[in-house]
């Protein structure tokens, strides 16, 4: 791989309220210490959908996007100090999975989506089921799958 | 196809009843209001006595708001202690309307009074929501309203307790008072209150609006459930019969406008919502002045 093409990707970690996330974004963050590129950060976040309320709605949607740039730029420092690089941070409203699904299909600079595994018996998580099942052919770029009990120094050896 | 509602004494078109709960469960659905204020009127409108109406409108709201509680509990959008908190108020509250409806009947006043309530309180709520959404259309760009962060002297007040999920440290007695109107208000009316509480949480208590949705819910399905409890036990008016038939209404409409709310986030459809419930009030306001067709009316002493 040329040095350019290092500096060009891009590794998509979608932040949600799972445990598991932490383990993705880990992963992204070693593979681009290790061998370059950038990490991208995306937060969907659920529309209100209908309040009695007009300005409770939009109160809700205010609230909400407060927390999600909180989160992001709290994350953000996290892995500037893992990679020494910013991250790019995404802020969508809409349902999680066709959000993502619409962010790979635009002309964006997404090179590898990382998503981890739940550690629980309930399945991989919604996302990886969809996306390897009846979205996959939908999906643009692809998908490293991280098992959500891997250890530190395990992931350290993958990467 | 008329049904004969034992409690009410009276037959109805069951197909009118269940197109009452689909109707208001389908706007509640579009809405994400719980529609206990819209049933209970037209119940009224229909001619079915207010003391059945407010008694089993309490009842369907309990049927149609468990759901909704449930999965925002899943969601972990609901503070138990400042739910217990408003519950608590809500419980005294909701006796003493119990009470207040019980002797408004023994008065014989009781058609009059829930009228006059709902009079008040749907044309102040439904000229609220028409102002607030013209408001909204015509000057799209205003900035997303600002919550007040001052201490007034609410926080003065004693007893304070930490609400970890809200992130407030605040009296107890703010919640219980709130609680406590809802409380009259679900005995008197027979609805939730939602629409009442969900702004008081938000600006009075200071909650955020991400735990206010499945608080309130929590608040309301055991008010209501205390409000059927307490009216089937004290005054005999919780109609079963009724009740089943607008919830099977209700459930099925209610998907329905979930489904398409979901698309469709309108001032407009907001302002429709504010003219409806203003209409209905208008519609009580003329039962009330109006000239009755029979000026007497013969019944049995109760």
């Amino acid at each position: 791989m040329t040095e350019a093409a290092r500096r060009d990707r891009v590794f998509l970690v979608v932040v949600d309220n799972s445990e598991e996330h932490h383990v993705a974004l880990q992963y992204a963050c070693l593979r681009v210490r290790k061998s370059g590129g950038r990490v991208a950060l995306l937060r969907v976040i659920e529309p209100p959908g209908q309040t009695e309320w007009a300005g409770v709605g939009a109160l809700m949607a205010e609230e909400q996007r407060d927390e999600a740039e909180k989160l992001l730029s709290g994350l953000a420092v996290q892995v500037q100090d893992l990679t020494g690089g910013y991250p790019i941070l995404l802020i969508r409203e809409g349902d999680p999975r066709d959000e993502l699904l619409a962010l790979l299909a635009e002309e964006s600079p997404i090179s590898i989506l990382v998503l981890a595994a739940g550690a629980d018996s309930g399945g991989p998580g919604p996302l990886i089921s969809a996306l390897t099942g009846r979205f996959a052919s939908r999906v643009r770029v692809p998908i490293t799958i991280v098992p959500a009990g891997i250890t530190a120094a395990e992931l350290e050896r993958v990467t | 196809m008329q049904v004969y509602l034992p409690i009410a004494e009276m037959s109805v078109d069951a197909l009118l009843l269940l197109g009452i709960g689909f109707g208001v469960g389908w706007l509640s659905g579009l809405f994400g209001v719980g529609g206990g204020f819209l049933m209970t009127p037209l119940l009224i409108l229909t001619g079915i006595p207010s003391p059945i109406a407010v008694a089993s409108g309490a009842c369907q709201t309990l049927g149609a708001s468990v759901s909704g509680l449930m999965s925002h509990w899943r969601r972990g959008n609901v503070d138990a202690r400042m739910g217990l908190t408003l519950l608590a108020g809500g419980f005294i509250g909701s006796a003493l309307g119990v009470q207040l409806f019980a002797l408004l009947r023994r008065l014989g006043q009781v058609d009059l009074a829930v009228a006059f309530f709902y009079i008040v309180v749907l044309g102040s709520v439904g000229a609220l929501m028409v102002r607030e959404s013209l408001g909204a259309i015509l000057n799209r760009k205003r900035d997303g309203q600002v919550r007040l962060h001052e201490h007034f002297w609410m926080h003065g007040l004693p007893l304070k307790v930490r609400y970890r999920k809200s992130r407030l440290y605040i009296s107890i007695i703010p919640p219980m008072l709130v609680g406590f109107g809802i409380g009259i208000l679900s005995a008197v009316m027979g609805v939730g209150g939602g629409f009442m509480l969900v702004p008081a949480m938000i600006y009075l208590l200071g909650m955020p609006t991400a735990v206010v949705i499945g608080t309130s819910l929590f608040q309301v399905v055991f008010v209501s459930a205390n409000v059927t409890l307490l009216q089937s036990i004290q005054t005999g008016s919780v109609d079963v019969v009724l009740v089943v038939l607008l919830l099977a209404g209700g459930v099925s409409g209610a998907q329905f406008g979930a489904a398409m709310g979901a698309k469709l986030r309108g001032e407009e459809t907001r302002f429709l919502l504010g003219l409806l419930v203003l209409a209905v009030a208008g519609l009580l306001l003329w039962g009330l002045v109006q000239t009755p067709s029979q000026p007497f009316v013969t019944e049995p002493a109760p």
